[in-house]
């Protein structure tokens, strides 16, 4: 399922090669409105990387998504910090997809210094896998994943290779469970 | 109590009085008496109207209360007296527990609130017997590890040096618990065993956070102790003498603020830092270092140190009032016969009411304007303290010891001088 | 054995200190501090003493029932942290909010940043030793909270904000208390800058203590007042407009210096920019209409995701939520504003001495429970 409206009418291409669960874009909400700057930062991306590297899932009014393999997300995170100017990292999450067998972990990247960009959220993903889920960290390009890149450790179990601390943060020193967030830990009684 | 209980039988009452009037006369009989014989065959005392006090004699004083002016006047002018009562213990006891209630309530109304309310039927005015009631039932805590000998009499030593300070500060005129000669070196002897306790008790504690109190305690006292003793040289230069009597004496026509501004503005200063007051608390620092140096005191120990501190507080507002603002001097204001008429001893001299009145109200005023910058300061940082104690206060004291050298040797003030009697 | 000369090492002079949950000026959070004499070497902040699992009880519940709890984080600038998951749930499940409901969601949301502006204003000058600016800060509060008391039904945790509006309209009489007690703000807020920002102990404490730079700030990543002290004039309400802002016409506050006394002056600053916000929203308020949008008993919309933010007391709360078309939600995940802040502190701190840790510490605007979610 894409978008029609948007895909004929500027032409770029929107693929979803993601399944079901997670990204449909909300043709909705973003009837008339062209999303031009947002597509030309994802035309940008795309013709920096190909689009076997950079797949772009939805491009809505002030918010884009793209996904890339776990290997490739040094550079294209260092391509988005000194060319397009994306300076810092809001929040780094992950979400469990049991059924693809996958955890995403999702990196919500914005700009203080550039004015066009200050309202526009990209959204950087990656997607692991869950029984043997590591990825080079992104500390070095955006140092504000710091504790949230330690905070997806603890949660989900995604091993970030080079951050200087994959250690427990927010939960108690005597956590003997699985990661909280996967979708086999259930809170007890619910 | 309006109302009389459910169960008043009228019989069981009068039974109780009578059960009460049987105890007071045994209790008389028995201790009472047999203790004022004791006291009367110890104790010597003026005979009355010609006949030796016997506690028969005593006990007719209740007819004629003139017979017992001899003995109260007699009882004034002991040593005993001054120790415990006037210008000694009960006096700086007192003041300090209606400074501890008029801090409460002054800072109260200046933060928009009230302050102790409920304890007592005016104005919370019982709330300092209720703190020390529950400052005495608490447990006393005292940290592993910990120098018991020191954790133990260290507390006891404050109060006792604060004690001390006091016992020189002279109320009325003949009216000192000690008379010294060197009166003001004696008052700074004892202020500068402060930072030792400080730092003892701390060290004694045996933890991090009254460790780095304890440190800043030490720095901070002993960086205002040099400037405070600057700004009451002036004092003694213009005064020509080291007695703290003869300096309230010496300021007759006019204080020795308005000759020496400087100094005593610096000796405020001072004596805010010696004080540990806001903006100069940081030995107590409560946001940084938990409570500094009283981090590990509980119970009667901390009520002891409050103690000791309000009883310095006193002492250090009536020193500045004793060196700047004329010690006692004041219009007389009470008359001098209360009795016209009356040809008997007397126990009222107008002179030294009139004296206790003044030195009284001066020092309250003081003790208001101590009290006053924690309504308006926050904390001052220890690098910014000890510039100011060392660097500025010191310099600014010189400034002021020139003047008064200038006045002296120009004839103006001190001993044979154009304003001086 | 004789005796042997030890000689000093490194880790002899360092103390190791605990600013823990155990401290009068830390709050509920912990950070270790290794001091050499009176500067700190080392700091390793340590949250979590409150952590209480809200993102994943948020998928044990529909999108309506998860508003109370999800405004327990920060209880008393609860409409902040609910305004920006309900923008997010109307995302996702096509709702549109009335008029009168946008503008009393704007309205609900700048008193509360007043409560929560004047709480961290209160306990930032009784770190500093200042008691009276905690008592004349608390004191005001409560005049808005009584505000919000009436407006909402509860003094924190209002649950207003739902997906679709606010709960309930506003009670008779409330536009003119609400005047009444902004005018009587505005001059208190005078007397808080001749006692505390004015005061040159204070400015002697903080000004040049904790010097965080603008390449520094957007490097590390803070938000709201920490960011806009450095020199960078971003507000999620002027940048990214939600709901009603567009239409009202306010000035960022930013200072350029980058100390712990910009850090300071930033809030209050922005509190009086609120309440010229709060007579604009009460001016151009539509006098009558629905404020909530009429609901499905368990609201779903079709498979998605949606990222909205919201200017809360301490920054730029972001919401990512992802919906698999059920009525549950099958992730939530706050970015608050706290937690991206505290990222400064142990950059901040280390090398600064002992003495400027209140300082700069409560400077970060930094809330434990928010950040602990």
């Amino acid at each position: 399922m894409s978008s029609n409206q948007s895909n004929t009418q500027n032409g770029s291409e929107q693929k979803e090669k993601v399944s079901e669960s997670a990204q449909t874009s909300l043709s909705k909400k973003t009837e008339t409105i062209t999303p031009e700057f947002e597509s030309s930062i994802v035309n940008q991306l795309v013709t920096r990387f190909t689009d076997k590297v950079v797949q772009v899932v939805y491009v809505r009014p002030g918010r884009t998504k793209i996904l890339v393999p776990p290997n490739e997300i040094v550079q294209v995170a260092t391509f988005l910090k000194d060319t397009l100017k994306f300076d810092h990292a809001e929040s780094v999450s992950g979400t469990d997809y049991p059924k693809d067998n996958q955890i995403e972990v999702i990196y919500h990247l914005s700009s203080y210094s550039d004015e066009k960009l200050s309202s526009h959220v990209l959204a950087l993903s990656t997607r692991v896998d869950r029984n043997d889920s590591r990825m080079p960290t992104l500390i070095d390009v955006f140092k504000s994943t710091e504790y949230h890149e330690r905070e997806t450790f603890e949660m989900l179990g995604v091993y970030f290779e080079g951050h200087p601390r994959n250690e427990r943060f927010l939960l108690p020193e005597d956590w003997a469970d699985i990661p909280p967030l996967r979708k086999e830990f259930r809170i007890k009684g619910r | 109590m309006a109302t009389a209980p459910k169960d008043f039988r009228f019989g069981n009452f009068v039974g109780s009085l009578i059960q009460l009037i049987f105890w007071i006369l045994i209790i008389v009989t028995l201790v009472g008496l047999p203790l004022i014989f004791i006291i009367l065959f110890y104790v010597p005392l003026p005979p009355v109207n010609g006949e030796v006090l016997t506690p028969y004699l005593f006990f007719s004083m209740m007819v004629d209360p003139t017979r017992t002016i001899p003995i109260i006047n007699f009882m004034i002018h002991t040593d005993m007296f001054r120790v415990a009562v006037f210008p000694g213990f009960s006096y700086a006891a007192l003041l300090a527990a209606a400074t501890i209630f008029i801090e409460r309530k002054f800072l109260a109304k200046m933060q928009l609130r009230i302050g102790p309310l409920y304890a007592g039927k005016i104005e919370g005015i019982l709330q300092l017997i209720a703190d020390g009631l529950k400052l005495i039932s608490k447990e006393i805590i005292v940290p592993s590890g910990a120098d018991k000998l020191i954790f133990w009499t260290a507390p006891v030593a404050f109060v006792v040096t604060a004690a001390a300070v006091v016992s020189l500060i002279p109320a009325a005129p003949g009216w000192v618990v000690a008379d010294l000669d060197v009166g003001i070196v004696a008052v700074f002897a004892f202020l500068g065993f402060f930072p030792l306790i400080a730092l003892l008790f701390s060290w004694a504690s045996n933890s991090k956070y009254p460790f780095i109190g304890g440190m800043r305690a030490l720095h901070q006292m002993i960086a205002f102790e040099i400037p405070f003793i600057l700004s009451a040289l002036p004092v003694v230069i213009l005064a020509g003498s080291l007695n703290l009597t003869d300096m309230a004496n010496a300021q007759y026509p006019y204080w020795f603020v308005f000759f020496l501004p400087i100094s005593a503005f610096v000796f405020y200063i001072s004596s805010l830092a010696e004080l540990e007051r806001i903006p100069f608390d940081l030995p107590e620092a409560e946001s940084e270092i938990v409570a500094g140096w009283l981090t590990e005191t509980s119970g009667m120990i901390y009520g002891l140190i409050q103690l000791g501190t309000y009883v310095k507080l006193y002492a250090l507002a009536g020193l500045f009032v004793i060196l700047f603002l004329g010690g006692w001097a004041g219009p007389q204001i009470f008359p001098e016969e209360i009795m016209p008429g009356y040809t008997g001893e007397k126990i009222y001299n107008a002179t030294t009411v009139n004296a206790v009145f003044w030195f009284t109200l001066k020092t309250l005023g003081m003790i208001m304007l101590i009290l006053l910058p924690r309504g308006i300061n926050p904390r001052i940082r220890i690098d910014i303290l000890l510039h100011t104690g060392w660097y500025k206060l010191i310099v600014l004291a010189f400034i002021n010891i020139f003047v008064a050298l200038l006045l002296v040797y120009g004839g103006i003030l001190g001993p044979g001088g154009l304003l001086s009697t | 054995m004789g005796l042997e000369i030890v000689k000093e090492t490194e880790e002899d002079r360092l103390m190791t200190l605990s600013v823990g949950p155990q401290h009068p000026g830390s709050g509920h959070f912990r950070f270790t501090i290794k001091v050499d004499g009176d500067y700190v070497v080392y700091c390793d902040p340590d949250p979590g003493y409150v952590h209480r699992g809200e993102e994943k009880m948020c998928e044990y519940r529909n999108f309506i029932q998860n508003i109370p709890h999800l405004e327990r984080p920060v209880i008393h600038d609860s409409t902040n942290i609910t305004y920006s998951y309900s923008l997010a749930v109307e995302e996702l499940t096509n709702i549109q909010v009335p008029l009168r409901g946008q503008y009393i969601r704007a309205l609900a949301s700048e008193l509360n940043r007043q409560v929560y502006t004047l709480y961290w204003l209160g306990i930032y000058g009784i770190f500093l030793g200042h008691s009276t600016m905690f008592m004349w800060p608390v004191g005001d509060r409560e005049l808005f909270i009584d505000l919000l008391e009436a407006l909402t039904g509860a003094r924190v945790t209002h649950a207003y904000n739902i997906p679709g509006g606010v709960r309930n309209d506003m009670p008779e009489g409330f536009k003119d208390r609400c005047l009444r007690q902004v005018a009587y703000f505005e001059k208190r807020l005078v007397e808080y800058e001749d006692i505390f920002y004015n005061n040159p102990l204070f400015r002697q404490r903080t000004e040049g203590v904790g010097i965080l730079t603008k390449e520094d700030a957007i490097k590390l990543g803070v938000t709201g007042s920490v960011l806009r002290a450095s020199g960078i004039p971003f507000d999620v309400r002027k940048a990214e407009p939600y709901d009603i802002y567009n239409e009202i016409d306010f000035k960022v506050q930013y200072m350029k210096t980058g100390d712990s006394f910009a850090r300071s002056m930033v809030p209050f600053l922005d509190m009086r920019e609120s309440c010229q916000i709060i007579r604009t929203l009460l001016d151009k308020m539509p006098q009558s209409g629905e404020v909530r949008a009429k609901l499905q008993p368990n609201p779903k919309g079709p498979a998605g995701e949606s990222y909205k933010r919201v200017e809360s007391g301490r920054g730029a709360l972001g919401y990512y939520i992802v919906s698999d078309g059920t009525p549950k939600p099958y992730r939530v995940k706050l970015s608050v504003g706290s937690f991206r802040n505290i990222l400064a502190l142990p950059y901040l701190l280390i090398g600064s001495k002992l003495a400027d840790m209140p300082s700069i510490y409560w400077s970060l605007n930094y809330w434990p429970v928010e950040a602990d979610r």
